[in-house]
């Protein structure tokens, strides 16, 4: 009954795999070969360091993370302010890194949310499904996202939002608060039509229509469509896409890096990405349900949640079929940050499918 | 408040999240089958266009020659800057530009395809060398070779050989079945126009490869642009040269030709422009300067003017009298320097009168009394029958566009336009080519090759050979006869003596003393405007003529002066440098 762990490890393994063969193909420096500056070389080399991590938290206990959960959250809010203050700033003029824009300090603090809210819903679940937690738990989950706000990197804030929703769905609050909840987001939300920027009103209205203006703003959504579409049933092959080659595909590296995928495998390569995601959440979730301890049921199902939006939104935009932001494709994207945590956040799924099967297996003799 | 039910729930919430998974994965899964199996075709066209660019390079033009081999107009290669819209920020570019340059530019930004910006035109060949260094700053610019009409010494033969210019929108609609495009260039005149269909060759064209920043990544397929046809015309620049210098300062029409052949060997018109300013595209104010010039410098004179062809014309009576026997070559005549008839005086040129003459001193004299005379005899229809023997007034048959044709007045039509009878005064007027009669200056020309060649008349043409790529001659303009007119010998003996009477000792004392026998006669036209223009015209050797020739001069004076001195160079040029 070990069946179930080798095949988490073994979707995880694929999705690495497949992030680096990815990532390789895109990469404007790999005649160069192997090398630490190019793409792919240092995607490996996040996949071996991030691996360490997965093993580390696969075979040693990592309840003691719960229990200083709110040192995490302070480091965590911590360093997103002193991203602010020292940050270094992208092409796009959004500060969003750290130390010589090698760390991405947004990608851990939505581990350190996760964590955070998993310990403190837990630890106060007598409180459950009432409002005062509910308005703590906001205040909590606000501080980090308005940090990441005014850096500004909207995916990141959404990413937050909705693990604290969906720490509130699965805490069990009533079906009537989380609907007045929703009703109030959707409400307000297009008066954050006025505290966007100009390029984030832009790719609202090109998600809309993006063959409106689509050397312009529509730009990124048109050419996503173009290589997904040209990709046809089985792809044009391995480093042989136009759109990516040729570069007309934006950001091919992280954002957009599902298109430049299935531009190279077509539609099977497409599917067989999205089924490694959906078994990829359905073990994490499956895993969640069998837990017998809350706060770990919870970060558990987080986990799954966090997983699921980030691919949700990152295919949809690749798709034209959710706007643009700058999330990336958990494991496949370039990037080392995102990889860390997300290859931390499996090691600690391995471990508790391990211990589940293992309490399985002990009531069953 | 933990309990049972909550726990319950919670297990609850998370199958839900893991139906809402299975949904998003049927959406996303629906999505991309959508995108890349429906509509598949229609992303790898666009993908396809992203990257392929076809620039269509344009068609080049037949040379033009001379007769002896000489280019008169060629293709030149000229560059220019192109910008592709899309791969960068325009502005930008234009900035980038600037710099790179070193100078201040002002863009002409003509949108010459979808996507497609003519940034400037007519590169020096320093600033191609500076684009290609800083290519790497300049995405979506490229370099293009073009070819522009270049001519030789322009306004020399501009009138003859026309010029180029883009094809208009009209014509572009008359012609878009023949796969002109917008850029193209089209012969707007002369030869150029006349001959479009020969000079006008293939285009050539480049598939290229493009990245997202326009840069060409390989090119796919390439077919170079070519001509076709060279022409030859029958043209001699030398001579063509030699008689628009003869002109000098003056306005007006030379024209030189074979008359056993029909060869235009030389057609000038003056005033005249430069052909090379429309290679370069003119400018509005350039073109408009050029329209309103007083003097009309577009206007061909020889075949597009229409003038008065004064005493030239009494040649034609003086055939029709011979031939119609109305006079005969012994008969004498007294002027007295004027003609009663009816109850008007009409006057001879010289007012003291010319006394008596012969026939033939009446043509080397000029002498009106005697024309009125032998006018009022022949009566306007036999001079009529006669003219339009000669082809006056009909379709010259010449290889250029927009000839006219001159007009010749007769009984009915003055009945009918004017409801005016025809009086004595109107054939007066007539014999002496005045009055209602207009001819251009090829019809003249045309006569006068009747004359020299006893009859036999052979349709003029400029062009003479048609060469392929390779320099073959695949098609030769042969002597084409036109009409033969068939009139005693005695009476084309009697008039071309006459005409040599002229140049020994009348009216084209100017011409009087070179090396060869010259047949000639002068004219002048009555301008109401001004000045009268001058005539002068005729052939050598008078007994088997080899060159016609026709002089005319605006504001020139009477035909013995302006029009005889300028033809008096010609003829001179021509015995020093070509014999006879």
């Amino acid at each position: 009954m070990m069946r179930r762990e080798y095949l988490f490890v073994l979707v995880t393994l694929c999705l690495c795999i497949l992030g680096i063969v990815a990532v390789y193909s895109v990469d404007p420096l790999r005649d160069e070969g192997f090398g630490p500056k190019s793409f792919f070389g240092r995607q490996i080399l996040w996949n071996v360091v991030g691996w360490a991590l997965f093993l580390l938290f696969r075979f040693f206990d990592f309840q003691w993370l719960f229990r200083r959960s709110w040192l995490w959250y302070l480091l965590s809010v911590f360093s997103l302010g002193a991203v602010l203050v020292f940050g270094e700033s992208d092409e796009t003029g959004a500060k969003r890194w750290l130390f010589s824009r090698s760390v991405q300090p947004s990608e851990f603090a939505k581990l350190a949310l996760l964590f955070f809210l998993s310990s403190y819903l837990s630890t106060n679940r007598d409180e459950l499904d009432f409002w005062s937690l509910l308005v703590k738990s906001a205040f909590f989950a606000a501080v980090p996202a308005l940090l990441v706000f005014l850096q500004p990197d909207l995916g990141t804030v959404l990413v937050l939002g909705v693990l604290w929703f969906g720490a509130l769905f699965l805490g069990g609050w009533h079906r009537r608060k989380l609907g007045l909840l929703l009703g109030l987001v959707a409400s307000l939300s297009p008066l954050s039509w006025f505290i966007m920027k100009d390029y984030q009103r832009k790719r609202v209205l090109a998600f809309l229509d993006p063959w409106q203006d689509p050397l312009g703003s529509g730009y990124n959504v048109v050419q996503s469509q173009i290589a997904i579409g040209s990709g046809g049933v089985l792809g044009q092959g391995w480093l042989s896409g136009k759109q990516t080659q040729l570069r007309f595909l934006p950001a091919r590296y992280t954002d957009f890096i599902f298109a430049a995928f299935c531009e190279q495998f077509g539609f099977v390569g497409g599917m067989v990405l999205l089924t490694l995601f959906i078994l990829f959440f359905w073990i994490v979730l499956e895993t969640a349900q069998r837990v017998r301890n809350l706060e770990e049921r919870f970060f558990a199902s987080l986990f799954g949640i966090l997983f699921l939006f980030q691919v949700g939104i990152n295919v949809g935009m690749n798709l034209g079929i959710a706007p643009v932001t700058g999330i990336p494709l958990p494991f496949v994207s370039y990037g080392g940050s995102s990889l860390l945590v997300h290859l931390a956040g499996a090691g600690m799924i391995a471990r508790l499918i391990w211990r589940t099967e293992q309490e399985e297996r002990e009531r069953w003799i | 408040m933990w309990n049972e039910r909550m726990e319950e729930r919670i297990r609850q919430r998370v199958a839900t999240a893991l139906w809402i998974g299975i949904a998003l994965f049927v959406v996303l899964s629906a999505r991309l089958w959508y995108l890349s199996v429906l509509r598949g075709e229609w992303f790898r066209e666009r993908s396809e266009r992203n990257r392929v660019r076809v620039v269509f390079l344009e068609a080049l033009r037949g040379n033009i020659y001379d007769r002896r081999g000489v280019c008169l107009a060629e293709d030149v290669p000229r560059f220019r800057l192109v910008f592709l819209v899309g791969s960068s920020e325009e502005e930008l570019v234009m900035k980038r530009v600037r710099e790179v340059l070193g100078r201040d530019i002002t863009f002409s930004l003509r949108e010459r395809a979808p996507g497609e910006l003519v940034l400037l035109e007519d590169l020096s060949l320093e600033d191609v060398v500076k684009i290609e260094e800083n290519s790497e700053r300049l995405p979506g610019v490229l370099v293009e070779v073009y070819p522009a009409r270049k001519y030789r010494d322009g306004e020399i033969a501009a009138l003859l050989l026309g010029y180029v210019g883009k094809v208009s929108s009209e014509e572009l609609k008359a012609l878009g079945k023949m796969g002109y495009r917008n850029e193209d260039r089209i012969g707007k005149s002369g030869v150029e126009s006349f001959y479009e269909s020969l000079l006008r060759g293939e285009e050539g064209y480049r598939r290229v490869e493009v990245d997202a920043l326009g840069r060409v990544v390989q090119v796919l397929d390439f077919r170079s642009p070519r001509f076709r046809y060279s022409l030859q015309l029958a043209l001699d620049w030398e001579l063509q040269k030699a008689c628009y210098e003869a002109l000098g300062r003056r306005n007006g029409v030379v024209l030189v030709g074979d008359p056993a052949t029909g060869e235009i060997l030389a057609f000038v018109s003056k005033p005249s422009f430069d052909p090379n300013l429309f290679s370069r595209g003119l400018s509005l104010k350039e073109w408009l300067d050029l329209l309103e010039q007083k003097s009309n410098p577009l206007l061909a004179r020889p075949t597009q003017a229409l003038y008065p062809p004064g005493s030239l014309f009494k040649i034609l009576i003086a055939l029709a009298a011979l031939e119609e026997q109305v006079v005969t070559s012994r008969e004498s005549f007294f002027c007295p320097g004027y003609l009663e008839y009816g109850d008007r005086k009409y006057l001879c040129w010289r007012r003291g009168g010319h006394g008596r003459v012969t026939f033939e001193e009446a043509i080397a004299e000029s002498c009106n009394v005697v024309f009125y005379t032998l006018g009022l005899r022949l009566g306007p229809e036999r001079i009529a029958r006669y003219a339009r023997m000669f082809g006056f007034g009909q379709d010259a048959h010449l290889d250029l566009p927009g000839v006219k044709t001159g007009f010749f007045p007769t009984p009915e039509w003055k009945r009918e336009a004017l409801k005016e009878a025809w009086y004595p005064g109107d054939t007066v007027n007539l014999s002496i080519g005045q009055g209602y009669l207009l001819v251009t200056p090829l019809e003249m020309y045309l006569f006068l090759c009747a004359v020299a060649n006893r009859g036999k008349v052979y349709d003029p043409h400029v062009l003479w050979r048609v060469l392929d790529e390779n320099g073959r001659v695949v098609r030769e303009v042969k002597p084409s006869l036109r009409r033969t007119i068939a009139l005693r010998s005695q009476t084309w003996d009697t008039v071309i003596r006459g005409m040599e009477k002229v140049v020994t000792q009348g009216t084209g004392f100017n011409c009087r003393g070179l090396p060869v026998k010259l047949a000639a006669k002068t004219g002048t036209a009555q301008n109401p405007h001004g000045k009268e223009h001058s005539w002068f015209g005729g052939f050598f050797p008078s007994d088997r003529p080899k060159f016609v020739f026709l002089v005319l001069v605006e504001h020139g004076g009477d035909g013995s002066g302006e029009a005889a001195l300028v033809a008096r160079k010609v003829v001179e040029w021509i015995l020093q440098n070509r014999g006879v």
